[in-house]
């Protein structure tokens, strides 16, 4: 332990806990579920403890932990709340609400499968659903990388005016044991100055919000919305940038691993990008060429990053672990509409891995990047386990 | 008039409820009574019609428009935030129709009520989704007709008064626009305590119920002198206190007024007779301190 | 490319709704009038009862009697002799009972004269003088408003003191000396020339003209009718009118231990109620059945606590003159309901034959004016002085009103004929035209405030109370007024009853029941509030939620 900062062996969730202390959030609203409880628990903890001054609000359902966390960010307070999978699902329309009430929530969700049937597993289907609510979205891969992804998440929700979601998976992350460095307050009150909104429901400034507007309004709402959200590129990029200045740490909005003279790269996001690097690690010792990028930022999806990193890259594997029923998995879909129209641009396998939380080895991605590298991409995702 | 009514302007003219709406005399005399250092939370509903056009409001004081499940919850949020910032003086205020609280947002008005969130939560309640033309909810009372209940409702009205009094918040009362000088004593007493309050306002709706545009206050009486809707206040759930009762008004009067009720017959007038006078009397047992 | 137009946010709002002009979706737009109360309407005075009643409730005595003399200078009077058609008019009478209007006045009147309240002199003198002949109720009345308005006014009483009936006509018990000398006297302090012994004829007349510039004729109807059968020159016969007079002058007529009244009207049980104080067994005999006496019910409720016996329906067909007493023959009769009210034909029933003794018969059947001598000077129809609806005669310059014209036989209707004969004089003086339009509101009565335009939620209801009455015993002993005025808080309780119909009292219902705050308050205007054309919707709540129907809906076109 140094003067600055501070490690710990702590789960993922309870790291996650720990950047929201160091956020101070004002208002809390929350709601148990599988396994996101951890969170808020800890929170609790913090609260009971005196280590954090926080309205708690022990709400009946998520769907008004997500109502409250709304007004109360409109009202002017930093808000946070956790959820995953079901909870998640019955937010959804508070989701949409929140963004366009442009509101800088963040909310941390711990990615689990979505009845029916029920499942306590990791799968991402429950946050990729939500990818067009209006929310940024970011996927960590450890607890120290949530840890810092819900300090980057309010700075640039807050910057930009729209609310954050962040993720991570059950069990693979939420509940494993890992060293994580908390940083220390001050660093954080330099990076996150206080919340302090210009509109906001105020008597002393009296305006109101959401009266009934007409179609131009409407319209031109969706857009300031849109080009908010475009913002986002650039300002968590930067967001990034400034907390690796500070920690040491820092993710990028993608993260090109390994890519030089790859031949394939594997594209993933969440706690799979941990399973891949291994596995890139393996067969490069072998000589594949072969590299990963890692996804982080979601929404906005850095479509311009992306394709530069793999406009020059002959193939791409995209492995996910989610599914959407029709299309397939959401990152492969993402990857061939970004990748659209790029001059001589690379071949893309969608591989369907680890939906509904079954276990995928470094050893299942090196047998999935050999038989991708000696076969045509189909259109359509393919299921491998 | 037991109470001098003291308006603060908040409520403004120029809104577009109906001409003669009781909601927006309602809503003049709660927004005007609790002052503009207040934040209001309206989810759909005819109210959210008379909060203004974007970007107009009728009330100088800020008002979130939220969705029809999540008044009690939104609400929270706002009293939690002022909270957190030091605020304690800022009063914060849920006025929602009887769809948005005795039906789709129960859930979150039983849970904030549980929590004894410091806010006003009032229903104004015309018996049913009248903005939305006239359909029934669990407010709109037995063998009235609705659009979706075009042979009369089969079920009673669900009694939230007493369901709410049930959570022992620390004020609940009954009022209604008849009696504005109540409604609005009610407001200030309400304005004057912390916790969760409560009051049900019955609003009659001209269109929904059948009414002419100047007979909002008179059938109000009406459903209070019958006994339909008897004013009262309950603290702590506990301590009752009748402010308008029964005066024995034969039900019809208080029927014949109203479209919605004119398919009933004389063995069903007698019925829902029976209905209140049973109600009236289960509840003036009660009043014995 | 940089916006250079101001965008309408779209979500945070910017102003309030009271820019927009909701006053447009409107078809009526409610109007605030001072409407018709059914009493005022009913009242022989034209008295805005509502008025004075509600500064009564206020306990503005004097301004409350002020109102009162401004259409009749006899509140005192009045309030206890009045056939008060304004309580049998109130609207409250269809919900708990007529308020007691004529109790109320008789509290007024009596506070002012224990008060000596003095009537408001005339702000200007005018050289013209105006002769009034009769110092009755009308002449009375007349002399007053036309003092009122700076006339010089004369007049000329047959009789030693004015008065007419209520100096001679009205027992004391209904109207002590005190009072009516009272209220006299402080009508003569306006400065009015009296020639009292001073019989005015036909003949009269022209030099009346030349030294009056109009003449008012108010020459009353003492002579009492008669009967057939009765011999007038009979001393056990007494004829009604003249009987009260010469008691109230002081006589004891000797009428003997049983008297018998003929006749079913106000005078006839006068006549029985002074018999009895003289001592007498009185039976009333009258044509009408007893729920259709014309004498007031009150009257008839005290004239049988006196202990009088009323055969009602009975006509005498015989009469039997004694030396000592009077046989009657009567008979049961019903009254043929095919004629007009007003007409009297007796149907007698066969079998119902009885007799009644009397040492003394009194007539009390009506009384007729005197016009000997008139009709040369007048135009005369059926024994009466024909008169226009602004009581002119045919002769102009000449007005004429009360008894001796065609007009209900009240004191009350008297004085206001007095009024709306002075204001014809005035007119006729001022403008030399009388044309005969509508001459007050008492006339206007399709705005009348109907019963339904009450709103009775706020008028809880609450007992009607009626004068007290002394005990029959104590009655009978002497000529000491047998009704007992309203006591302080009877007044201030009964006056609370008064719906103040179509009278505003700055309740404030229609503001407070406006959902568009389109009502405004405002102390400067007659009416005390306005509307704000921009917001009202025209919903009509205001005229609905006024309790006393003050407000009226009007429609607009071509908005």
């Amino acid at each position: 332990m140094n003067e600055k900062n501070n490690r710990i062996l702590v789960n993922g969730n309870h790291a996650v806990a720990y950047g929201v202390k160091l956020a101070q959030p004002q208002v809390v609203p929350i709601y148990p579920i599988t396994p996101q409880t951890p969170i808020v628990e800890k929170i609790s903890e913090f609260q009971a403890a005196g280590e954090m001054v926080v309205e708690l609000v022990t709400a009946e359902s998520e769907h008004s932990a997500m109502a409250a966390c709304i007004t109360a960010s409109l009202t002017g307070a930093r808000v946070f709340t956790a959820t995953a999978s079901q909870g998640l699902m019955l937010m959804h329309e508070m989701l949409h609400y929140a963004s366009g009430a442009r509101a800088p929530i963040v909310m941390f969700n711990v990615n689990r499968t979505i009845g029916s049937p029920w499942g306590f597993w990791p799968d991402q289907t429950d946050s990729l659903a939500q990818r067009d609510t209006g929310w940024i979205h970011y996927y960590c891969e450890h607890g120290q990388e949530s840890l810092d992804t819900v300090l980057q998440a309010y700075r640039v929700a807050e910057k930009v005016m729209l609310p954050a979601m962040v993720m991570h998976e059950a069990f693979y992350v939420s509940h494993a044991l890992d060293i994580v460095e908390v940083p220390a307050q001050k660093d954080v009150d330099q990076y996150l100055p206080a919340f302090n909104p210009l509109h906001r429901l105020d008597p002393e400034i009296g305006e109101s919000w959401g009266n009934t507007v007409n179609q131009e309004m409407f319209y031109r709402h969706r857009r300031d919305l849109g080009l908010a959200m475009e913002s986002v590129i650039d300002v968590a990029q930067e967001a990034d940038t400034e907390w690796q200045e500070l920690t040491g740490r820092g993710y990028g909005i993608i993260e090109k691993y390994r890519c030089d003279d790859a031949e394939l790269v594997i594209v993933t996001m969440g706690s799979m990008v941990g399973t891949a690097r291994d596995a890139v690690d393996n067969l490069r010792m072998e000589g594949v060429p072969v590299g990963l990028l890692k996804v982080k930022l979601f929404r906005p999806f850095p479509t311009e990053a992306v394709r530069q990193a793999l406009m020059s890259v002959p193939k791409v594997m995209v492995l996910d672990r989610n599914f959407a029923p029709g299309t397939g998995g959401f990152l492969h879909q993402e990857l061939k509409a970004a990748l659209y129209g790029v001059d001589d641009g690379p071949g893309v396998h969608g591989y369907l891995t680890g939906v509904g939380g079954t276990n995928i080895s470094p050893n299942n991605i090196a047998a999935l990047v050999r038989e991708a590298m000696s076969t045509t991409p189909i259109a359509s995702s393919v299921w491998k386990g | 008039m037991g109470y001098q009514i003291n308006e603060e302007k908040v409520f403004n003219s120029g809104h577009a409820a109906c001409p003669g709406c009781s909601e927006a005399l309602a809503m003049r005399y709660i927004v005007n009574t609790l002052g503009p250092d207040t934040i209001g939370v309206v989810p759909p509903s005819c109210i959210a019609i008379i909060s203004g056009p974007q970007p107009l409001s009728s009330m100088r004081m800020p008002v979130y428009q939220t969705t029809l499940e999540a008044s009690a919850a939104s609400a929270t949020g706002i009293a939690r935030a002022l909270k957190a910032k030091g605020n304690d003086h800022t009063k914060v205020v849920a006025i929602a129709g009887d769809g948005g609280t005795y039906d789709i947002g129960f859930q979150s008005l039983s849970s904030a009520a549980e929590r004894n969130e410091d806010f006003i939560y009032i229903c104004l309640d015309n018996e049913g989704y009248m903005n939305t033309g006239a359909q029934k909810s669990s407010s709109t009372p037995y063998l009235a007709y609705t659009a979706s209940t075009p042979a009369g409702k089969p079920t009673p009205k669900k009694n939230l008064a007493e369901i709410m009094a049930a959570h022992r918040i620390p004020y609940m009362a009954t009022a209604t626009t008849g009696y504005p000088e109540d409604l609005a004593r009610k407001v200030a007493k309400a304005k004057g305590i912390r916790g969760l309050r409560f009051i049900v306002v019955l609003t009659p709706c001209l269109d929904g119920w059948g009414l002419a545009d100047n007979a909002g206050p008179k059938v109000s009486r009406l459903a209070v002198e019958t006994g339909v809707f008897p004013l009262y206040e309950v603290e702590n759930g506990e301590h009752y206190t009748l402010n308008y009762g029964s005066k024995g008004t034969p039900i019809n009067q208080y029927l014949s007024l109203q479209k919605r009720y004119r398919h009933l017959n004389q063995a069903q007038i007698e019925e829902i007779q029976i209905e209140v006078d049973n109600n009236w009397q289960r509840l003036h047992r009660k009043f014995s301190t | 490319m940089k916006e250079t137009f101001k965008e309408v946010p779209s979500i945070w709002t910017t102003g309030w709704t009271d820019i927009l002009n909701t006053g447009t979706w409107r078809s009526a737009i409610p109007i605030y009038q001072k409407r018709l109360a059914p009493c005022h309407s009913a009242c022989p005075v034209d008295g805005e009862i509502p008025t004075w009643i509600m500064l009564a409730r206020k306990q503005l005595y004097h301004e409350a009697w002020s109102a009162l003399v401004v259409n009749n200078p006899f509140p005192a009077v009045t309030g206890r002799i009045c056939h008060h058609p304004c309580e049998g008019a109130c609207n409250r009478g269809e919900y708990d009972g007529a308020v007691a209007i004529n109790a109320l006045e008789q509290y007024i009147g009596d506070l002012a004269l224990s008060e000596g309240w003095t009537l408001p002199h005339p702000t200007i003198e005018l050289d013209q003088r105006i002769a009034v002949i009769g110092g009755g109720p009308a002449g009375l009345s007349c002399a007053y408003q036309l003092r009122q308005l700076g006339y010089k006014v004369t007049i000329f009483e047959s009789r030693p003191e004015l008065g007419g009936v209520l100096r001679y006509g009205i027992p004391r018990y209904r109207l002590s000396k005190e009072i009516w000398d009272g209220e006299l006297k402080r009508l003569l302090a306006l400065g009015i020339e009296i020639k009292v012994n001073h019989l005015v004829k036909a003949n009269d007349l022209s030099s009346l003209e030349r030294d009056y510039s109009a003449v008012f004729l108010a020459l009353g109807a003492q002579n009492s009718k008669t009967l057939p059968q009765f011999s007038v020159d009979d001393l056990k016969v007494f004829k009604g009118y003249e009987f009260l007079e010469r008691v109230n002058r002081g006589e004891v007529p000797q009428l003997g231990q049983e008297v018998v009244v003929i006749g079913g009207g106000s005078v006839a049980l006068d006549v029985a109620g002074t018999a009895r104080r003289l001592g007498s067994q009185v039976k009333v005999l009258a044509l009408e059945a007893m729920d259709s006496l014309p004498a007031q019910p009150d009257e008839l409720t005290e004239s049988l606590e006196e202990g009088v016996e009323i055969y009602a329906g009975a006509m005498v067909q015989k009469v039997n003159l004694g030396p000592e007493r009077i046989s009657l023959d009567c008979i049961k009769v019903t009254l043929d309901e095919a004629f007009p009210a007003g007409v009297l034909r007796p149907i007698p029933r066969s079998g119902t034959e009885f007799n009644v003794s009397a040492t003394s018969v009194i007539l009390a059947v009506g009384q007729e004016t005197e016009l000997t001598g008139w009709d040369s000077v007048i135009n005369i129809g059926q024994s009466l002085v024909k008169v226009g609806a602004d009581l002119a005669t045919s002769r102009p310059g000449v007005f004429a009103g009360g008894d001796v014209t065609p007009a209900e036989r009240f004191v009350s209707t008297a004085i206001g004929q007095g009024k709306k004969a002075s204001s014809s004089i005035d007119r006729y003086l001022t403008e030399q035209t009388s044309d005969s339009q509508s001459l007050s509101k008492t006339e206007n009565s399709e705005d009348k405030v109907a019963y339904q335009e009450i709103n009775m939620f706020y008028f809880p209801e609450k007992a009607r109370e009626r004068k007290g009455l002394v005990p029959v015993e104590q009655r009978l002993q002497n000529f000491d007024e047998v009704r007992i005025s309203f006591n302080f808080e009877q007044t201030q309780s009964q006056s609370e009853r008064c719906f103040s119909c179509g009278n505003c009292v700055e309740c404030d219902n229609c503001f407070y029941f406006c959902p568009d705050m389109a009502v405004v308050k405002d102390s400067s205007l007659a009416e005390h509030y306005s509307i704000l054309d921009q917001y009202c919707k025209g919903c009509g709540s205001c005229v609905q939620e006024c309790p006393r129907g003050a407000v009226v809906l009007k429609e607009e076109t071509g908005r």
